[in-house]
């Protein structure tokens, strides 16, 4: 197989995980957020909530940032065009990432019933919007987006925001990411709380896993009857232009296309399923640690489930079909991949050595922090 | 059909980015200086085993933390703003100018993300020897950011390592040695990361003279102080040498900006006795400066450290620039039809025999008729070309004064540096009151400084966005002027609430002084916001 | 045995520098001079805080304290 081809499929694996870490890591953070009024009656439970994931948020919104990068460098037609497609979603998503640092260094910085109250609207909001955002988002993905290109690149869109962000499939989407986070973020509540947030966090993590079992299989029933795109001609060695070079056909049900193609693909979305039903489970009977991981082995699949769905398409368009974005047309040159895949090689290892040493300094149950130490969140 | 961006779009989105921009520049100089400051009090609480140490370390770092949280917040909207934004720029650059940005998330940023928890929250956890070498670490991790985000601003600048590709139509990626070995990324990146030394060290200084005048915690202030001085006076130094080395640089690859930055309108054939312009007040419509305060003798050796290169100036390199846009336009129209046939090969040799300057093609867009350059004909192109060519020019008035700002800001502080550190070190700085009162008045120059800097920086690069190749107005995202006003009011009150929050915190924790956040450190060991518990704790070597 | 581990570890880190040295010195000065500038104003900052010490020993030594 040619290099190229192989660099872009590699890429296109690593989004999907680059993805998958966000969901997982920056998701668990974001249902911490969103359950925070919720596990904690008072002041001093807050603080205990928010401590849980104190040391570690910031890292792992560092993954949300990483993923930023990594998609303007690897894909970078893709960056350009769903970042300003969804320009008033992605402004929405952008305000409250950059609301939850703040929220989290300024919150009990001031002793103020009001000011940690307000704050705690802000953790609610922040962690519930960018969760749906991001499950809202690959919903309209699915469905194809209204953009086109001129002869020199530069995109054209055609529909409002409104529509992407209102629409059933997507607001499902959008409900299903949200559960999925508050899933996570309740069983990390579990692991490292004591009681009684962790008794709290159980009921609504394990109430949220069976809520996004329903969710997923609804999804599933939706995608099989919506219009998939189909790449009817497009070679995988291409150079990467997006303006032509490609055919691409409509069609009934076609999302399901690669399933009947390879059938143990059918695999993915039950592992998805299996993960959500076990982990609420493994929850319910006071298992954290398992319940956390059976989590993320349910992210994967759900996002596992949409990339089996979507190979290889990335972004379709349903303005002109033929100028969907796919791994071939978008992605980055081989130069340029060839470094980022040196670079990645090099980096990824050293920095999950680093963090997973810094976990285990930190490791340890969180207790309710002294009210005059200002040095926790 | 070709359709341009709504020039309303354009410049909101240009004033949407410089904001946020300016904005996030004030939280990173202070990053990248102190933490090497917090580095040199730690190794000295290391090297000596004074406890005094330790405690300034950690009280700096809680004011660090303050600022610190803000410059990842606001770093995150530059990272979207490419795509949310520009998006034509990042199609057409993203190949190149996308990679240093994923290296750095790589490299830098969650090195200097992740050791930051453990530097906050890991004082009892982990041995002191550890511990600096996590503080060097989130050090560095915030310095080797500025080098990968400097990187990429020198390709804007100065675009080398890459190579338009009429198949793909984008600039792409074609040598890693010429993108990081870069002049113009070099000494920008020296010139940035240690003028973030200087704005640490006027920050750390200020409030310690302040603690001195109100007698607070004088053997922390005294100490402080001291570092900070001498931290300061070098680092000051520094700035001003990389400065003059990049005002060189910049002479041969962006003579327009350094035109701009002198405001000199014409060139002044004998270099050995060319006037610099101490004052002068540019009107770009007349195109000379109405008043001028020169002094002779200077400008050449100044920029060139030669007696005997020339400076060319903003009307000559507007003329020698019409040449390029007559090219330009030859090259546009050809890649254009290249890409309606890409069998057409005679379309393909024309493009490729003009394509150096086809940036100047795309920026002659806007005055072509219909914008389609193909209508381009012996009756318009002199109107057109002389069109284009003016439009190289940057804002002139901008251009020098904010250079001037800058410069006058930066030999002000050196001043007091070398005067605080004298004194400093002579142990006597108590007996000056004057000179605290200045340190402690003056910790906003440095921000000015920044400020005013990466004005003169980017504000020279109009009307490119990357240098010769592609106009800002080109690079814009094709959105409604709505959504554009949405979106700057978010910021816009976002963004005025996050400063008055930080302001707010920075001046209670200053006033409050070291005194307070003593409590419940040394003296309790529940240093971080989880308890040490005896199963889990490490054993302490805290105290030496 | 403690010392040849210290000896190897420091010429190791000697190697290094030369290394960053040559590649840096050849191709990137100014990334040299930052390598260099940045340890220097560190240690002479160290060594203005180390210097403040003796002086304030000094001084307590003289009045007594």
């Amino acid at each position: 197989m040619d290099l190229y081809i192989g660099l872009k499929v590699l890429w296109w694996v690593l989004l999907g995980v680059l993805l998958m870490g966000l969901a997982i890591m920056v998701g668990m953070d974001m249902g911490v957020g969103t359950l925070l009024r919720f596990v904690g009656k008072n002041d001093g439970e807050r603080r205990q909530a928010l401590n849980v994931v104190g040391p570690h948020w910031d890292g792992n919104q560092v993954w949300f940032i990483l993923g930023g990068g990594a998609i303007f460098a690897a894909w970078p037609t893709l960056y350009a065009t769903s970042f300003s497609v969804f320009y008033i979603v992605m402004i929405l998503l952008l305000f409250s990432m950059i609301l939850r640092p703040v929220a989290f260094e300024y919150r009990s910085k001031v002793a103020a019933s009001k000011w940690r109250d307000s704050w705690d609207w802000v953790f609610l909001v922040s962690g519930f919007l960018p969760m749906f955002v991001y499950g809202a988002a690959i919903g309209n993905i699915l469905e194809g987006v209204g953009f086109h290109f001129g002869w020199d690149g530069q995109y054209y869109q055609t529909e409002s925001f409104i529509w992407y962000l209102l629409n059933p499939f997507a607001i499902l989407s959008g409900l299903l990411a949200v559960s999925m986070s508050i899933y996570q973020g309740g069983a990390m509540l579990m692991l490292r709380g004591t009681d009684p947030i962790s008794s709290r966090a159980r009921n609504y993590a394990s109430t949220a896993g069976l809520v996004a079992i329903v969710l997923f299989v609804i999804g599933g029933f939706m995608i099989a009857g919506m219009h998939g795109y189909r790449l009817i001609s497009g070679d995988p060695g291409m150079p990467a232009n997006a303006v032509s070079g490609q055919v691409v056909h409509l069609a009934s049900g076609a999302w399901l296309d690669n399933y009947a193609a390879q059938p143990i693909l059918w695999l993915v979305p039950l592992i998805a399923i299996a993960g959500m039903l076990l982990g609420a489970m493994m929850l319910r009977a006071n298992k954290p640690i398992i319940g956390w991981w059976l989590g993320a082995i349910a992210w994967i699949g759900i996002l596992g489930t949409v990339a089996a769905s979507m190979f290889p398409f990335l972004m379709p368009s349903s303005d002109n079909l033929n100028q969907s974005l796919t791994i071939w047309n978008a992605s980055g040159s081989r130069y340029n991949l060839i470094w980022m895949t040196i670079f990645t090689a090099i980096f990824v290892p050293t920095i999950l050595s680093y963090t997973t040493w810094c976990f285990r300094v930190m490791r340890g149950k969180v207790i309710k922090p002294d009210p005059a130490d200002d040095h926790a969140y | 059909m070709d359709m341009l961006i709504n020039p309303t779009v354009v410049e909101l989105s240009r004033l949407q980015f410089a904001l946020t921009a300016l904005y996030h520049f004030l939280f990173v100089p202070l990053t990248l200086g102190l933490t090497f400051i917090l580095a040199t009090m730690e190794s000295v609480y290391v090297i000596t085993g004074k406890p005094i140490y330790k405690e300034m370390t950690q009280f700096w770092g809680k004011l660090f933390a303050i600022n610190f949280a803000l410059g990842v917040a606001t770093g995150l909207t530059m990272e979207f703003e490419f795509g949310t934004n520009w998006s034509m720029y990042s199609h057409f650059v993203g190949d190149i100018f996308g990679t240093p940005l994923a290296i750095e998330g790589l490299m830098a940023f969650f090195m200097e993300s992740t050791f930051v928890g453990i530097m906050f929250f890991g004082w009892d956890r982990i041995s002191a020897k550890a511990h600096l070498v996590v503080t060097y670490l989130v050090a560095l991790g915030s310095n080797l950011s500025a080098l990968w985000i400097l990187i990429a601003n020198g390709f804007m600048q100065d675009p080398r390592g890459g190579t338009f590709d009429p198949n793909t139509m984008r600039l792409e990626f074609s040598s890693f040695v010429q993108l990081i070995f870069n002049e113009d990324a070099q000494a920008k990146f020296v010139h940035t990361s240690i003028a973030g030394f200087v704005t640490g060290s006027m920050f750390v200084m200020g409030i310690s003279a302040f603690y001195l005048l109100t007698n607070k915690r004088k053997d922390i202030a005294l100490r402080s102080f001291r570092i900070a001085a001498v931290f300061g006076v070098i680092s000051t130094i520094g700035v001003v040498t990389l400065g003059d080395a990049l005002g060189f640089i910049d002479a041969k690859a962006q003579p327009m900006k350094v035109a701009a930055m002198e405001a000199i309108w014409n060139t002044d054939y004998n270099t050995a006795s060319a006037s610099w312009n101490l004052i002068a007040f540019p009107d770009k419509a007349a195109g000379k400066n109405l008043f001028e305060i020169g002094i002779p003798y200077v400008l050449t050796p100044l920029l060139t450290h030669s007696e005997d290169t020339v400076i060319p100036g903003i009307h000559q390199l507007v003329d020698e620039a019409k040449p390029k846009v007559v090219n330009g336009i030859k090259a546009m129209v050809a890649l254009k039809e290249y890409n309606h046939d890409h069998s057409n090969l005679q379309a393909l040799a024309t493009f490729k025999q003009y394509q150096a300057d086809m940036g100047y093609g795309f920026l002659a867009m806007q005055y072509a008729p219909d914008q389609d350059l193909k209508k381009v004909d012996a009756s318009n192109m002199t109107s057109v070309v002389d069109k284009t060519a003016q439009e190289t020019v940057p804002n002139v008035w901008v251009e020098f004064w904010a250079f001037r700002i800058m410069v006058a800001f930066g030999f002000i502080m050196l001043a007091i540096f070398a005067f605080a550190a004298y004194f400093s070190l002579k142990n006597d700085i108590e007996k000056h009151p004057l000179l605290l009162k200045v340190a402690m008045w003056s910790i906003p120059l440095p921000w000015f400084a920044c400020e005013f800097g990466w004005i003169t920086a980017e504000n020279g690069r109009q009307p490119w966005t990357v240098y010769h190749m592609l106009p800002t107005f080109v690079s814009a995202s094709s959105h409604s002027v709505s959504y554009m006003i949405f979106s700057l009011i978010g910021f816009v009150l976002l963004y005025s609430s996050f400063i008055a929050a930080e302001m707010y915190l920075m001046f209670k924790y200053a006033r409050l002084g070291p005194q307070v956040s003593h409590h419940g450190h040394d003296k309790a060991p529940a240093g971080g916001g989880m308890a040490a518990q005896p199963a889990f704790a490490k054993p302490s070597l805290n105290k030496q | 045995m403690k010392n040849l581990f210290t000896f190897a570890g420091m010429a190791l880190i000697l190697a290094l520098s030369l290394f960053l040295a040559v590649i840096t010195g050849d191709y990137g000065p100014w990334y040299f001079a930052w390598l260099v500038g940045t340890t220097m104003i560190v240690l002479i900052a160290v060594a203005g805080a180390v210097m403040y010490e003796k002086q304030d020993g000094e001084r307590q030594g003289k009045t007594g304290h």
